[in-house]
């Protein structure tokens, strides 16, 4: 927060943290062994586009990126927008901890090409079939480096915050999870 | 490689920074003059004042609430304001607000709290109504900002000393009024009464410090839509926003406008405006100033890495 923000107001947004991005590639067991939660295979990389002239010219550096990471990690990479002004890039990959090594890539192109506050999240769906079907999204917020469960459900942009805490509880020990719930914003037109 | 700093603007810096030592300066005057001239009423006075301070920081979002009738909605009684909301929170790194509707033609928006913890943002149905999704982003990334600077406790902070003064001003009236002032009884009629001095400084204290206040309010507003612009990377909406909000505020008759002056510093435009008189009394910058401090940032923004 800092003084200097305070007394000035605030210079610049706070730069991506994506290092603890990879926890959930341990947690996958957990999810899958103890809550018959499976990834689906995909992710998708969340970020605000800025209209300004520099990030237009890199639109199509951009294109460049999904070309590097596609062809470094084998996993099938798409753009797309989304209702609410926001980029997405989604990352297919049927193996979960290269899913995640192009979420990382991703975000670490990003960030090499200065665009590091404009990151907001990844996410991570997973669902268990069968009897007690569900899905459960994984968001890992960049700005502060911590995930939190996101379960949506019925039709009118509900959130099963029941499911969400005890998800919380289950995985605290595994993935460093964000302690603030009004920071647990949920993403209910997700692309993937 | 980094990216050049466009949040940055070392004129806005320095401004504030020679605003506040000005009201500082004219603090410290102000204490010594009360310290020459006062002796036991200058406590109770910080008490009362220092405790009306703390109560009007405490309460100030539900008060604000309150005074311009906004009412606090759920996600489901408005999901689309609260995603847009949760979204911009979360790329400026803030908890999630209150959400509030303020039923009103008007396009208008305002944010309050004394923390990132106890804030609230109000948006009136005809912002909501008349402007495009990209323009309401824009004025919802203007009032998170507010919340980001501490804009609240800032300004509160700097009306404190002003009220002290104002009451002192009172204080110092009615004891002349009634002849009560220690230790002055004996002076001869000559001299100039202490009441009188103390009623002259406050005075003169309490109008130079509302002046300095004023100019902080600008200050926190051009800073106000410099956050706007880093958290949603598009400056050109909220500038098509003001010019629209400004334009339907000015047709309106003047006797539907909410007075309430206090809270003019934190809604997006003034609710006065019609009244433009001196830039000086202004809480907001004209909006010119505004639309070009803005446009610059979109040049910068543009600007390739340095």
């Amino acid at each position: 927060m800092g003084l200097g923000n305070v007394l000035f107001g605030r210079k610049k947004l706070k730069d991506a943290a994506g290092e603890r991005l990879f926890a959930i590639s341990t947690a996958r067991i957990t999810l899958e062994t103890e809550l018959d939660l499976k990834s689906t295979g995909a992710a998708g990389v969340c970020f605000k586009p800025l209209s300004a002239g520099e990030f237009v010219r890199a639109e199509n550096e951009l294109q460049e990126l999904l070309d590097v990471v596609a062809n470094e990690s084998g996993s099938k990479v798409e753009r797309r927008g989304d209702e609410l002004g926001f980029e997405w890039l989604i990352i297919r990959d049927q193996d979960f901890e290269d899913l995640v090594n192009s979420v990382h890539l991703v975000a670490s192109e990003l960030e090499s090409r200065g665009f590091g506050p404009q990151l907001l999240a990844a996410l991570f769906p997973f669902e268990s079939k069968g009897f007690d079907a569900k899905r459960v999204y994984w968001i890992y917020g960049f700005k502060r480096g911590k995930f939190w469960p996101f379960v949506p459900k019925g039709e009118d942009k509900e959130r099963d915050n029941a499911e969400e805490l005890e998800l919380k509880a289950k995985l605290e020990q595994e993935l460093p999870i964000e302690s603030d719930l009004s920071r647990w914003f949920g993403i209910f037109d997700a692309p993937v | 490689m980094k990216r050049k700093a466009y949040g940055r603007d070392a004129g806005l810096t320095l401004r504030m920074l020679f605003t506040g030592s000005l009201l500082g300066l004219l603090y410290v005057f102000f204490a010594l003059a009360l310290f020459y001239v006062l002796n036991a009423g200058l406590v109770l006075m910080l008490v009362i004042v220092g405790g009306l301070a703390f109560v009007q920081y405490f309460t100030s979002d539900k008060l604000a609430l309150r005074a311009s009738g906004a009412k606090v909605v759920e996600r489901d009684e408005a999901p689309a304001l609260h995603d847009m909301i949760e979204r911009l929170a979360g790329m400026a790194d803030l908890p999630k607000p209150r959400v509030a509707i303020i039923e009103s033609e008007v396009p208008n928006a305002f944010a309050t709290g004394r923390n990132k913890k106890h804030s609230a943002v109000a948006v009136t149905t005809g912002l909501w109504n008349r402007l495009e999704p990209q323009e309401i982003e824009g004025v919802l990334a203007h009032e998170l900002s507010h919340i980001a600077n501490r804009d609240v406790l800032v300004m509160t902070v700097a009306s404190f000393f002003a009220m002290l003064a104002g009451l002192l001003t009172r204080f110092g009236l009615y004891s002349g009024m009634f002849g009560g002032f220690g230790g002055n009884r004996d002076s001869n009629n000559n001299s100039v009464p202490v009441w009188l001095i103390v009623v002259v400084v406050s005075v003169v204290t309490y109008f130079l410090s509302q002046i300095l206040i004023l100019a902080i309010s600008r200050y926190r507003e051009y800073a106000a839509d410099r956050g706007s612009a880093l958290i949603t990377g598009a400056p050109e909406h909220l500038m098509s926003a003001l010019q629209k909000i400004a334009s339907q505020i000015t047709m309106i008759p003047q006797e539907d406008l909410r007075q309430v002056e206090t809270m003019n510093a934190f809604f997006i435009i003034p609710t006065n405006w019609r009244k433009r008189g001196a830039e000086l009394f202004m809480t907001h910058p004209p909006m010119e100033k505004r639309l070009a401090a803005l446009a610059e940032i979109s040049r910068e923004m543009g600007r390739p890495v340095s």
